[in-house]
């Protein structure tokens, strides 16, 4: 009788201990992945995956920084070059390493182990510009003239972090005083400003009924047209201007959060993004290139360009100057643009 | 007779102390260190706080304008497909911000049907602005002008009273406090309005709200936000007492035999009727069109893309929590509702999930329960929260009608409260309950504000995954997030059908 509840006892614990093991991760909400892997993971780690998403993710930092006490995850996925020196000064993360694969040379983030990078540039609207048998802009300075009036489209950087990109690649290659110079010369000459990256391509760009043929968005969306088009072209109908100044770097990572459970399996999970697996299946998905060294390009990431210069504010500056930057350019681009 | 709505005032009270109050005061608090009203005196933010104003009182009167004549032709005349038309009326509703906002684009925008691009004007933000409201205000007109009693129509008329005298002295004085409650929606919806009409107007017409998002969101100025949510909060605060105020002092037990509608008859009337229609078609109706005929375009694999289990799974929850919030909601909107009868504050407080800032409230929320943040719970009580206070509202406007009789004479031969609530009080108002239920069942399905909180990639309803796709490039993305608009349409019409199918008893009520 007694050992048989002793029995009992021990596979209750054990049940409880197997339903105990869950990861809780973090993402902002463009994480995705493919479903077999995830599975896969489970599996070989005997930990449930418990999948939350905290908005885009400057919202998502911000939503981690105020429950640091209280821990609402293990580990933190989409935290970026923008966002990583003010994570690590609010003290959410803890130290993190992967021995897996050697990362690129563009895709390093001190603080968190890269997973992934891209781009944030601008397109056009290739059928646009050919009717209007108009050349295409070959400096940033160009789109102050009055020969691209109303072309442009860009985000607001209070509420897009496309947009936020966009600004700080301007103010480092300006300057802070240049770039909102130039700003306001864009304003002036018509110049668009929609909430998010969805807004501005789906509303504002010519390509999907809207009268902007240049949007701010990523230098692999012309590849994601191609993937995403209906009847298999061969050729995206978008493609990348890439302008010095305009050219953002961006690069993703994954760090265990101080205070969280797990940490072995938390530890997996890091490695876990940096398999080949993760980084050949993440491209097509989030498209982003694997910041693995030596993974295997898609083919249809050939319709994109990796741009060969981009232009960064140093992570201290983005830490300490993003939100007056933004604010500063709310004030003079958005009100005064009546 | 007090303690009866004593007792019901509990549960609203405790849910909304546990899921306003507490969350707000915690965020609050959090910030309240950096407190300063030097913040206002910035004429940026002046700014930004008269517009949200002016534009709300502005929509306010545009929609009262338009609306009332509308409601007035649909209480009036009776025509095929009247009930369908009222239930279609909240579908815009339904539609996420981006999907109306590319309807309204297809016939206004730069290659939009109409010819003339309207794109980044002041007429396109307050068509924006009509789109989302109108329905708001027709509705109710049309609820209020049903009350009117038929005997004193007839009496007017027969005493020789022209038309217009009849409108001012026997209609309007009933229908006042159902335009009075649709008004204060309209102006808090748009006072912290976040979405089309910004998108249509352009981001300089943005409201305070946006200013409270960015500063809570990407800032983590909980001081300058707070500052901000507490004026705001005042501001919705005045205008739902001003209402519950107004609607207290104007409510009138009506007698229960309403007034019939009738044919249109004779050219006039039938010009009226046409026009009305056609008003009410152009507001609110013809974006909905477009996202249609644009969806039908769509690719025979896109088609075929709906058949996938992610779509499956989406339509699963989003029938599974708009749901369980419609229960939560009838049962707190019942309580809320009857005991607000009495008590001008609680009648006020009906309004109170739209008087506080959403994100502050997410926020709050993450910061008071962190255990429960990413909780089914807690992500149902937010769609309860959002779509409960229709409910109540629709119990509070019926309950002012009731004929204080009846359920007296059920007390005299010896019913309890409860059971004179239940069989006397209740079957009257199950009309207006079920409208209030479908208005609630719009806003759970059209999930206003709930993007703010934490989710999880298995709880992706029909709009979550429209937006997934519209996050990225892709013509079949595009194609998709139409389609998939489209389905979510046809279940939310289906909703409001079975949620408003008329009763054999009630057949004259809509």
């Amino acid at each position: 009788m007694l050992k048989k509840s002793v029995l009992l006892l021990a596979l209750a614990g054990l049940s409880l201990s197997a339903l105990a093991a869950e990861l809780r991760v973090m993402t902002h909400s463009s994480f995705s992945l493919p479903k077999d892997r995830i599975a896969e993971f489970e599996k070989q780690n005997g930990v449930k995956l418990s999948i939350v998403k905290g908005g885009d993710a400057g919202e998502m930092l911000n939503k981690l920084i105020l429950t640091r006490a209280n821990p609402i995850a293990d580990v933190v996925y989409g935290i970026d070059n923008t966002l990583i020196a003010k994570a690590s000064a609010a003290g959410i993360l803890a130290p993190t390493s992967s021995k897996l694969g050697r990362t690129e040379k563009d895709a390093q983030l001190p603080g968190a182990v890269a997973v992934d990078y891209g781009y944030v540039t601008l397109n056009y609207d290739k059928t646009w510009f050919a009717k209007a048998e108009l050349p295409l802009p070959a400096t940033l300075d160009d789109l102050a003239k009055p020969a691209y009036k109303d072309l442009l489209v860009v985000q607001n950087p209070a509420t897009s972090s496309t947009g936020l990109a966009f600004l700080l690649a301007t103010i480092a290659d300006r300057g802070e005083d240049g770039a909102f110079k130039w700003w306001e010369k864009v304003r002036d000459n018509g110049l668009k400003v929609s909430k998010g990256w969805s807004e501005a391509y789906y509303t504002d760009f010519s390509r999907n009924g809207g009268s902007r043929p240049i949007v701010v968005s990523y230098a692999t969306s012309p590849a994601a047209e191609v993937f995403y088009s209906k009847e298999k072209i061969s050729e995206s109908p978008t493609a990348n201007l890439l302008l010095k100044g305009g050219v953002f770097l961006q690069v993703e990572g994954v760090a265990l959060l101080t205070g969280g459970k797990e940490p072995q399996a938390a530890q997996a999970f890091v490695d876990f993004l940096r398999s080949e697996g993760v980084q050949t299946g993440l491209q097509t998905k989030m498209w982003m290139y694997p910041a693995v060294a030596g993974t295997a390009i898609d083919p249809v990431f050939a319709h994109a360009q990796k741009p060969a210069k981009f232009s960064n504010p140093s992570l201290a500056a983005m830490n300490s100057k993003t939100a007056a930057w933004v604010s500063r350019w709310n004030r003079l681009v958005v009100k005064q643009a009546n | 007779m007090n303690r009866s709505l004593t007792l019901p005032a509990l549960l609203p009270l405790a849910f909304l102390l546990l899921m306003v109050a507490a969350p707000l005061a915690r965020l609050l608090q959090e910030g309240h260190a950096g407190f300063s009203l030097a913040l206002l005196q910035d004429s940026y933010i002046q700014w930004r706080l008269a517009w949200s104003v002016g534009q709300a009182l502005a929509t306010c009167a545009l929609a009262l304008l338009i609306g009332l004549p509308l409601a007035w032709v649909l209480a009036r005349f009776d025509f095929a497909g009247r009930r369908l038309l009222l239930r279609m009326l909240m579908l815009p509703f339904v539609m996420p911000t981006l999907v109306a906002g590319m309807g309204v684009l297809a016939l206004f925008g730069p290659h939009g049907v109409a010819g003339v691009n309207l794109q980044d004007t002041p007429w396109l933000l307050l068509y924006g602005n009509l789109f989302y409201n109108l329905p708001l205000l027709v509705r109710a007109g049309v609820d209020g002008l049903e009350q009117v009693p038929a005997s004193r129509l007839a009496v007017a008329r027969t005493l020789g009273a022209p038309p217009w005298r009849t409108f001012w002295r026997v209609e309007w004085p009933v229908v006042r406090p159902w335009l009075a409650s649709a008004l204060c929606l309209i102006f808090l919806y748009c006072f912290a309005g976040f979405g089309l009409a910004l998108l249509l107007g352009g981001q300089r017409y943005a409201t305070v709200e946006v200013e409270i998002y960015t500063l809570v969101a990407y800032e983590l100025n909980l001081a300058d936000a707070g500052v901000l949510a507490l004026l705001a909060l005042g501001v919705g605060a005045a205008v739902a007492l001003a209402y519950a105020a107004l609607e207290r002092g104007l409510a009138r037990p009506q007698r229960l035999a309403p007034t019939l509608r009738t044919p249109a008859q004779g050219w006039p009337q039938r010009l009226l009727l046409a026009s009305a229609l056609t008003v009410l078609a152009l507001c609110c109706l013809l974006p909905l069109l477009a996202i249609v005929w644009r969806a039908l375009q769509a690719d025979a694999t896109v088609w075929a893309m709906l058949a996938e289990p992610e779509v499956l799974a989406a339509l699963g929850n989003t029938l599974r929590f708009s749901g369980a919030a419609l229960g939560l909601s009838l049962l707190l909107g019942l309580c809320h509702g009857w005991a607000a009868q009495r008590w001008l504050a609680l009648r006020a407080l009906v309004f109170l999930p739209f008087m506080v800032s959403p994100v502050c409230l997410a926020f709050g929320l993450l910061l008071l329960y962190p255990q429960y943040s990413a909780s089914v719970g807690l992500l149902i009580a937010a769609y309860a929260l959002l779509a409960y206070p229709f409910v109540a509202k629709g119990v509070l406007s019926a309950a002012a009608a009731l004929p204080p009789q009846l359920p007296q004479a059920a007390r005299t031969l010896g019913a309890t409260p409860w059971r004179s609530f239940c069989r006397v009080s209740l079957p009257l108002m199950r009309p207006a309950l079920r409208r209030g239920l479908a208005f609630a069942a719009a806003t759970a399905v059209g999930e206003f504000a709930v993007s703010l909180f934490l989710s999880r990639p298995e709880w992706a309803t029909l709009t979550t995954l429209i937006y997934q796709h519209l996050g990225r490039p892709g013509a079949a993305n595009l194609q998709l997030a139409l389609l998939l608009s489209c389905l979510l349409m046809l279940f939310a019409l289906l909703a409001f059908v079975v949620i408003e199918w008329p009763e054999k008893n009630h057949a004259r009520a809509d």
